[in-house]
């Protein structure tokens, strides 16, 4: 009953039609609160029975209007034509295979992506630059790039950095071909810092064996020595003496 | 409580209430793509949207034509259907529209409402007119009521609908009306008494 003030409708008395006319449809604190308001009050069981009268009235009125039913047959034959022999779908349904095919394109994306991340750290680490021919100057000059040569095709000079200086290879040497990514010439290289090592070794005053630890690389342009005089000349060697001697090997 | 219910009884006739909705299987089946489940709905139906629009206007062939605008607006709907409500309130609440969109757009053309009683038999036997006059008065009460209460009456009593459907279709709560029917009843009661007095 208190639902029924909250709708603003009133007591229980206000259930008594729909008592009568369908009791199954009341809830069980809706009959009890009825059948109680009944019970205690004459003037409810008295409202009850002309409630039961009038509307066993109206059930029993022919249904309106009486007579001039359509031809049902008709109807349907009419209706069947007009809405056709297919079943329509909802629009969402013409899209149903949207949901699998972003799926799998989304999946197909994120793989690639996943994929590419992966490879992308794996960076190549500087290659040595090795010079073609003899050695390679610290600082080569620059050489405009419409002057380099074309790696691919094996002749000209290409710009290397190497130990924070910018290095010219010639890349018609098959060491060079090795290292611009040629397969087969490991050996080249190899060959050619043999020969590299050789000449320097020649080249340099004193050659020998005691000169062994020179390196690949040894000190170019030596003339200032030249140009010392004979008072330096002797500081040298005082120092070469005392603190600078070359060591023998074995 | 027992010996009050017993001493009075109620209305013998079946309930309304649809534990299960009988139409529902022949939704689904629609949805699943057979065809004939609607047919079947038409035939279940057919005669009682056509009542139901009938009091709304007030010739046969437009309480047709609306009838089957109504189905072909269900036959698209349909599939659509999410079962909130019984498939014959979802039916009756499509009629419903579609006859006050039709009187929407026919206001003009509507003829001047007309006593039906006036059409019966001039000179009818005294048992006819009694019955006659009865169900006239009966008639020119219920067109007295106002129109929540009529439409919820009318539901009840001629569409027989449960007050579950009632609702649906009065868009009220259940029990909002349940109500209505009560005051629908009381106030017929009192046109009915007033006429016989007067």
């Amino acid at each position: 009953m208190r639902r029924d003030r909250r709708d603003g409708q009133g007591d229980e008395s206000a259930l008594v039609a729909a008592y009568v006319d369908g009791v199954a449809e009341l809830s069980p604190e809706d009959r009890r609160a009825v059948e109680a308001g009944l019970a205690r009050d004459p003037a409810a069981r008295a409202d009850h029975a002309a409630v039961r009268g009038l509307i066993d009235r109206l059930r029993a009125l022919p249904p309106e209007p009486e007579g001039g039913e359509p031809d049902w047959s008709a109807m349907e034959r009419s209706i069947r034509s007009a809405v056709g022999s297919s079943v329509p779908r909802p629009w969402w349904r013409r899209w149903t295979w949207l949901a699998p095919t972003t799926t799998l394109v989304t999946a197909l994306a994120v793989l690639l992506v996943v994929m590419w991340s992966h490879r992308a750290p794996v960076a190549e680490a500087p290659r040595p630059v090795i010079p073609s021919h003899g050695l390679a100057s610290q600082r080569a000059p620059q050489v405009p790039p419409e002057a380099a040569g074309d790696a691919a095709t094996g002749t000209g000079v290409v710009s290397l950095w190497l130990d924070g200086a910018e290095v010219d290879v010639d890349v018609s040497a098959p060491a060079a071909r090795a290292l611009l990514g040629e397969p087969g010439d490991d050996e080249a290289v190899d060959e050619t810092v043999d020969e590299a090592a050789a000449e320097a070794a020649d080249d340099a005053p004193g050659s020998g064996e005691a000169d062994d630890d020179a390196g690949l690389l040894p000190a170019a342009d030596l003339a200032w020595v030249d140009g010392l005089d004979d008072a330096a000349l002797a500081r040298a060697e005082r120092w070469l003496a005392a603190e600078g001697a070359p060591r023998k090997k074995g | 409580m027992e010996s009050f219910a017993a001493g009075l009884p109620l209305l013998e006739r079946p309930s309304p209430v649809t534990a299960a909705d009988p139409d529902l299987e022949l939704a689904e089946r629609f949805r699943d793509g057979d065809r004939a489940a609607f047919d079947v709905l038409v035939r279940r139906h057919q005669k009682g949207m056509w009542r139901l629009v009938r009091r709304y206007v007030k010739s046969d062939a437009d309480a047709a034509d609306i009838t089957q605008l109504a189905f072909v607006r269900a036959f698209r709907g349909l599939t659509g259907f999410r079962g909130t409500a019984t498939v014959r309130s979802w039916l009756y609440r499509i009629a419903i529209n579609c006859a006050l969109s039709w009187l929407r757009d026919h206001r003009r053309e509507q003829p001047a409402e007309i006593d039906e009683e006036s059409l019966i038999d001039d000179n009818p036997a005294p048992a006819q007119l009694s019955a006659g006059d009865d169900r006239a008065q009966l008639r020119r009460a219920i067109a007295q009521l106002p129109p929540k209460q009529k439409l919820v009456l009318e539901l009840r009593v001629f569409d027989d609908l449960s007050f579950r459907e009632v609702a649906v279709l009065a868009d009220c709560s259940e029990n909002t009306a349940k109500v209505n029917f009560h005051y629908a009843v009381k106030r017929l009661r009192d046109i009915l008494g007033a006429e016989h007095a007067s």
